[in-house]
């Protein structure tokens, strides 16, 4: 029957498309995104992400170290209000999960320059997170046993962070299988430069733990022996006419009117002349000034008052060291490792703290080019050049607070210090919960409160992290 | 492989189409009302068992065709008693119709457009027809489901033209913040795409798809509530499904309608605002600072050029929208033809906003014989507009000057005049966003009954739209001076491409096996498609100010996202009708999808509901008419989105820089043993009609658990991932739906019909998977600690709200839950003491929501209201937190006075200090920083997570139908005049604007978050309808 005939044909039909299924539903490979990454794309994103981590890191803490002052009163960045930094928290988590993989991929393919960097790397952004926040997941990451991963103890985290750099350290100087090249936004696959960078950071980290029974001034002193030997030796990133960089943006900005980038009076008066005896030559080649070529500061929390927008206060503008559209973001300097030095050898070696002191303000003043005329009289000035007998920690503190502009690291120094900076006063409006005090943390972001709540330690803005009690 | 299954589906094509015609025996006559003898215009006469049917026209004429002597046609209209008569030899049927006050007869469009008797339905469904849908003029038809449907929650998401509209059938059924939680669009019996694609920006109030289909064509729509109800859809359809069936030609005259309506929109509501302080902060006035309203007393200031310029009131347009649609339809016995062109026009309220629609369609069916017939359908909609950043604007409101003119924004250069602040309307004006809509859904449906028992059907249906989006963000100009949006200028061009293709085939076999017995069986198989691609390219900097194209710009960013989704589903459904008052029916279905993993992508659901008219079977009380109950038992299983599986690495948008390109780990990890969700519903019914059809009333129990829900769980980025999308919990939503119905009065020609719903809906989180503790729905920024969070628990209910509060000393330790009724702990310094610790401050779903309407008829004049409400809610009030902490609400009017906090102090003593609410040095000596709302108010997140409840007026409308004698003196068929207001809002505890409006689009389930998005419009229409 014809009838028959077309029914089975349909039956027919139905059982082909049946089989055909398979293949047909055979769509679901990701058409986006890769299964696999290759360990030098990683390395790229890590090191510039890690790069972009220092000015997020210097963004927040700027104006707590009064580098920066809001132009408007109040401001929660100026009155240390607590505020959210769960895109920081992000940002920093993200880097060292790309860095975990990096490790984990070099390890199977014997890559081991590329484990030794990404281990650096790893323990600059676990520093950082732990010399913010203070405990923080570690331990339990990167391996997704957990969703909600325990918190580490700071000064737990502070020993891993010393070990990845000296496993770092060590893998560096190791045969490897695959070299690293201008994948490597830091030093281009210069391992040489990547191991004085690994030491130079042994050296900062060590020097947070000064006011604890962990802390080893021979040790310190080792790495800053085998840290950087010259500003050539900065682990820093540059910029890119696609992708300009970041303070370049906020002064381009701000030259726009989209305010952001004042600098805090605290700082103007620092180098004006007004709180020191001398007028310092970084001045103008590190911020611009008023319509009538003067350096005003912004009182922090004060707001601009009647100033307007623009023209009446210094803030940064573009095109100066650190506001150029394809300006290095300084991750690492020599300038900070003589310091450093300088602060370690304090106590017990008089004449190498002074003549690591005055490496560290020229090889700041050579790095922003300022004149030799300026800076040797600058060096000349006794309220400068006090001789190794009368170097005090003030006198560094100041100092290596010019040469880390931006920075986050001043942040860590302010608190060690206690932020007695002369002259450095609270903010106006300041946060009533501080009672009258500096802030010593910065406090954990909305995201973790929300997804990982339970583990969150119960902290105020006041408590201070291991290396500061 | 996939060649043989479209040549498959190829031949099937060409088979139904070779089938010979037949001949066919006419019937017409006339349908007159039984009261009065007059003729009856726009009875549906269907031949009973088919879904083939014809209307009576003006006259009450109607001409049919039908198979044979033995056919039945099926009279019936909205308000008569149904009437089923055989047609025997006659080719003349004249039927008088008997009145009937309830409508329980009437046949809805349930699933593949089929149309059944309501009757025989065993779980609950409710269907508004073409008057109730335009009354409301919405130019979104999602929005005419507004308080109409008991069960189905209708929610704005804000005022901007062409904005999405939310709809959630019976709660919400997904822990998954980001699933659509709702139902499938079908029509014509072709699922079409109602998805919301936000912006990638700041929210700009995108549409949600179906605003491309234009109200005026549309018929009828029917709401398909539980699962029972849309297991025939499979997956796509796990949220319940909105059937809308089109308007089709009619045999007979040719017939043009033409409608046109004027509409005018203003805010809904505005929140409680201080007019008496200027800019400055401190209480001094700074005539360029950026604080908008902590400045001095405008009237100690008393300067002209300091006084309050009620921005709030002038910033904000009258919205406009202007619709125009003429359709043209007719027909004969063997085919008919509807077409239709429909232009419609808005401006926002926010100046510069604006959507467009212009849509045309074309169907027709042809009886080919009496064994085949097929029809078709064609429509093609252009939308799109000017999208402002509506967030934005709020915000930038929030910090605009209170005694600078908003208005006066532009310099004659073309520069923005401002005093520093971002001036909002200039910020509308250039930063634009424009989106253009190309749509076409098509679709064919083919029916063959070779025998009286067997008919084979074949439904391919076709929705392609193709969405070119640019966002521009002016530069500078390079005017001294000038301040600009952005420092570089901004460009974006996005185009999406999607294209969903359905094909549905199936068998359905007829029996009438004796006079008690009656079978339909049907079986089936369905394919889906969904082919998306969606490419951006960025550009910023631009090298000649004002020259948008992306060449004009020195760098660039382009990403792509493309995605592909496959479902093949069987399935198989089965009637039986017992003696006309018991009813059976069981489904099974059969779904592969391919987004699951592959040993888990096949899934089997089945459902079984019976209904039983048991006043057919007792000796009720003469006042009981009818009476059935009802029952159904219904799976649906649920596939998840494309593409998530596993993990995966981008490559982040900013490479390649130096010729590298950076690679990063996904921050989502999809479960690589994901398994389909499968939600059970449990549904009882009954429903009731008295006093000879003059009251009715349906009530509905339903309950429904959604287990192994596919959840992408917000994780702490610790562990590497930010996302671990699982199958993460159990969700059941349960509850009663209430629809009374009734006509109080009808007299003469006066009549007056009432219809209630009632919506009850409790949920809980019964289970959330072992290691993870709380699921994170979204969150809303507050500033200083005043963050609030939608956290789910297991236990709790969905939609709790969780944030900072003051401290209650009273409270049991561990206590989760804020108890306002406590004293509040005020610390030395005389100020309320905040807490950090996450509390639950409100919930966000309605418990109770439903409408009520109206229709007051007497001649040609019609009076209708549709009042609905909610009530039960919280919501966070984003906007109260901008507002205290700009010194901008009514309540900061006090900032010179002093107060005693109610409260006690640590050592549990009444508070008796005196404190002042200013800024800076009191009166007292004491400085008080920033002053409380700043440093007290504003960060605790409890001041404004409050009652959202609303009655609203949703609808009035007043119309006048031109009488057949005056009718008669003019051209027309019909004529109607009618004016309609909207969206008016009788009562609300919040003070915010609109508490309907929420800052997620309709695609988000985070609905307790509103605040500065798009507020809510009231409208005004006057409406022509004229047929010729």
């Amino acid at each position: 029957m014809k009838f028959k005939n077309k029914l089975s044909a349909i039956l027919a039909s139905v059982v082909l498309m049946a089989s055909a299924c398979d293949s047909f539903l055979d769509v679901n490979e990701n058409p986006n995104n890769p299964e696999d990454a290759p360990i030098s794309g990683l390395m790229t994103n890590s090191t510039y992400e890690t790069a972009l981590n220092i000015f997020r890191g210097g963004s927040a803490t700027s104006n707590y170290v009064q580098y920066l002052a809001s132009p408007n009163p109040g401001s929660s960045s100026d009155i240390m209000d607590p505020s959210d930094f769960s895109g920081t928290w992000f940002s920093l988590y993200n880097v060292m999960t790309d860095l975990d993989v990096i490790i984990k991929k070099s390890e199977e393919n014997g890559a081991n320059h590329y484990k030794g960097a990404a281990q650096i790397l790893m323990a600059l952004n676990l520093g950082m997170t732990v010399d913010f926040f203070g405990d923080v997941p570690f331990s339990q990451s990167f391996n997704f046993e957990t969703v909600t991963p325990a918190y580490d103890d700071d000064q737990e985290l502070y020993r891993r962070v010393l070990e990845l750099l000296d496993e770092g350290i060590a893998n560096l100087q190791g045969q490897t299988s695959i070299s690293m090249g201008n994948d490597d936004f830091i030093y281009q696959g210069n391992v040489a430069n990547w191991i004085k960078f690994g030491n130079t950071l042994k050296a900062r980290f060590l020097l947070h733990t000064k006011g604890t029974s962990a802390y080893s001034e021979s040790e310190l002193l080792a790495a800053v022996n085998a840290g950087f030997t010259s500003s050539n030796d900065d682990a820093s990133v540059s910029f890119f006419e696609q992708r300009f960089n970041p303070w370049a943006q906020v002064a381009i900005n701000n030259s726009n009117l989209l305010l952001g980038g004042w600098i805090s009076e605290q700082f103007v008066e620092a180098l004006d002349g007004t709180s020191y005896p001398t007028v310092d030559p970084r001045l103008p080649l590190m911020i611009g000034t008023t319509d009538e070529g003067e350096f005003v500061g912004t009182v922090n929390g004060a707001g601009r008052g009647n100033a307007p927008e623009q023209g009446a206060r210094s803030t940064l503008i573009p095109g100066q060291f650190y506001t150029s559209t394809q300006s290095p973001i300084l991750i690492a300097t020599f300038a900070e490792l003589k310091f450093i030095e300088a602060e370690a050898a304090l106590q017990n070696d008089r004449a190498r703290a002074y003549s690591a002191y005055l490496a560290g303000i020229e090889a700041h003043m050579d790095m922003l080019g300022v004149a030799d005329a300026e800076k040797a009289s600058y060096l000349a000035d006794p309220s400068v050049s006090m001789g190794a007998a009368n170097l005090t920690l003030a006198d560094i503190m100041k100092e290596k607070w010019v040469a880390l502009f931006l920075h986050p690291e001043t942040w860590n120094d302010a608190r060690r210090f206690d932020y007695s900076y002369k002259n450095m006063t609270l903010p106006e409006n300041l946060n009533p919960d501080l009672n009258g005090q500096y802030i010593r943390r910065l406090a954990y972001p909305d995201s973790e409160v929300s997804r990982n709540g339970d583990n969150v330690p119960s902290v105020t803005l006041l408590d201070r992290i291991w290396w500061n009690q | 492989m996939k060649n043989s299954y479209k040549s498959a589906l190829l031949f099937l094509i060409g088979f139904l189409a070779c089938i010979s015609l037949y001949a066919q025996q006419t019937v017409s006559g006339i349908v007159t009302a039984k009261e009065d003898g007059a003729p009856l215009p726009g009875v549906s006469i269907v031949i009973q068992g088919t879904s083939t049917g014809v209307v009576s026209d003006i006259d009450g004429k109607y001409s049919i065709s039908v198979p044979n002597t033995q056919a039945v046609l099926v009279f019936s209209f909205i308000g008569f008693e149904t009437q089923r008569v055989p047609v025997g030899n006659r080719s003349t049927l004249d039927v008088s119709l008997a009145t009937e006050t309830s409508n329980l007869d009437e046949f809805i469009v349930t699933a593949f457009g089929i149309s059944q008797e309501k009757k025989a339905l065993g779980y609950a469904a409710q269907s508004i027809n073409a008057d109730e849908i335009t009354k409301t003029r919405q130019p979104n038809v999602v929005n005419a489901l507004q308080g109409q449907v008991a069960g189905v929650q209708v929610t704005n998401s804000g005022g901007a033209p062409g904005q999405s509209a939310r709809i959630i059938i019976r709660g919400i059924n997904s822990l998954d913040p980001s699933a659509d939680n709702q139902p499938l669009f079908v029509v014509d019996g072709v699922p079409v795409d109602n998805s919301t694609i936000e912006s990638n920006g700041t929210p700009r109030g995108m549409s949600n798809r179906i605003a491309d289909i234009n109200p005026n064509d549309i018929e009828s729509m029917s709401v398909l509530k539980g699962a029972a109800a849309t297991a025939l859809y499979g997956v796509r359809a796990a949220n319940g499904a909105v059937i809308i069936t089109t308007k089709k030609g009619k045999s007979g005259q040719i017939r043009v309608d033409f409608n046109s309506s004027l509409g005018f929109d203003n805010l809904a509501k505005l929140p409680e605002l201080q007019d008496q302080f200027g800019q400055g902060f401190s209480g001094v006035r700074n005539d360029s600072s950026f604080w908008p309203s902590w400045g001095a007393n405008i009237a100690e200031e008393n300067d002209p050029n300091y006084v309050y310029q009620d921005n709030w009131n002038r910033a904000f347009n009258t919205g406009m929208q202007f619709d125009n649609s003429l359709s043209v339809s007719g027909g004969n016995e063997v085919a008919t033809f509807y077409g239709s062109f429909g232009r419609l026009d808005q401006e926002g309220i926010i100046p510069f906003s604006t959507w467009d629609r212009t849509s045309a369609k074309l169907s027709g069916t042809v009886k080919a014989s009496e064994k085949f017939n097929f029809s078709g359908s064609f429509n093609y909609t252009n939308s799109g507009g000017n999208r402002v950043p509506h967030d934005r604007f709020l915000e930038r409101m929030m910090y605009w000057s209170e005694t600078t003119d908003v208005r006066d924004y532009i310099n004659p250069d073309g520069t923005m005049k401002t005093y520093g602040n971002t001036n909002p309307i200039y910020d509308a004006r250039f930063a634009t966003y424009e989106d253009n809509v190309n749509r076409i859904i098509g679709n064919i449906n083919l029916n063959y009954s070779p025998t009286e028992w067997l008919t084979f059907s074949y439904r391919l249906g076709m929705d392609n739209y193709s969405d070119s989006r640019t966002e521009i963000t002016p530069g500078p100009m390079g005017i001294d001076g000038e301040v600009p949006l952005s420092s570089t200028g901004f460009l974006e061009e996005t185009r999406i491409n999607s294209r969903d293709i359905t094909s549905n085939f199936y068998i359905t076999l007829k029996k009438q096996w004796n006079s008690d017995w009656n079978t339909s069986l049907r079986l089936g198989n369905d394919v889906f498609e969904r082919k998306f691609d969606r490419v951006t390219a960025t550009g910023t900097n631009f090298v000649i100010p004002g020259f948008y194209n992306l060449n004009n710009t020195t760098q660039i960013f382009a990403s792509q996202g493309k995605s592909i989704r496959r479902l093949v589903g069987f399935y198989g459904d089965l009637m039986v009708d017992y003696k006309n008052f018991l009813f059976l029916n069981i489904t099974g279905r059969n779904d592969i999808s391919s987004t699951l993993p592959k040993n888990n992508n096949s899934f089997f659901y089945p459902s079984v509901n019976l209904g039983y008219v048991f006043s057919e079977n007792f000796d009720l009380p003469s006042w009981v008419t009818f009476g059935k109950l009802r029952a159904s038992w219904a799976q649906v299983g649920k596939d998840t989105n494309p593409h998530i599986l596993g993990a995966t690495f981008v490559s982040p948008g900013v490479f390649p820089l130096n010729g590298q390109v950076g690679f990063s780990r996904n921050s989502t990890f999809g479960d690589p043993n994901l398994r389909p969700e499968t939600t059970t519903s449990v549904e009882f019914g009954t429903q009731f009609a008295f006093f000879n059809n003059r009251a009715s009333l349906d009530v509905t129990y339903y309950k429904s658990n959604a287990a192994d829900q596919i959840i992408p769980v917000p994780i702490s980025d610790a562990t590497g991932f930010s996302s671990y999308i699982t199958n993460a919990g159990e969700i059941e939503n349960r509850g009663f739906e209430i629809v009374l119905g009734g006509t109080p009065i009808e007299r003469g020609d006066f009549r007056w019909d009432v219809t209630a719903n009632l919506t009850t809906n409790q949920n809980e989180i019964k289970a959330i998977r072992e290691g993870i503790d709380q699921i994170v729905v979204g969150s809303q920024f507050g500033y200083a600690g005043s963050r609030v969070t939608m956290i789910l628990k297991e236990g709790q209910a969905y939609g709790n709200i969780y944030g900072s509060s003051y401290i209650r000393p009273g409270a049991p330790e561990g206590t989760e839950e804020l108890n306002r009724d406590l004293p509040v702990l005020i610390g030395a310094n005389g100020f309320p003491v905040r807490t950090g610790n996450q509390l639950i401050l409100g919930n966000a779903v309605p418990k109770f929501f439903g409408g009520l309407r109206n229709n007051f008829s007497y001649k040609g004049l019609e009076f209708s209201f549709l009042i609905d409400f909610r009530a039960g809610l919280e919501q966070y009030d984003q906007f109260g937190n901008f507002l205290s902490a700009f010194g901008k609400q009514k309540d900061s009017e006090r900032r010179n006075d002093f107060v005693v906090f109610p409260g006690i102090l640590a050592d549990g003593s009444q508070n008796t200090k005196e404190v002042w609410l200013g800024q800076g040095v009191g009166p007292d000596g004491v400085n008080y920083g920033a002053g409380y709302w700043r440093n007290y108010y504003r960060t605790t997140s409890e001041n404004f997570v409050k009652d959202a409840s609303f009655i609203k007026l949703r609808n009035v409308t007043l119309a006048y139908n031109l009488q057949p004698n005056l009718l008669e003196r003019t051209p027309f068929r019909t004529a109607r005049i009618s004016v309609a207001a909207n969206n008016i809002i009788l009562y609300t505890p919040w003070d915010g604007f609109d508490p309907e409006s929420f800052s997620a689009g309709a695609g988000g389930n985070a609905v307790g978050f509103t605040g500065l998005g798009f507020p809510g419009v009231q409208s005004l229409f006057f409406t022509l309808n004229l047929g010729l």
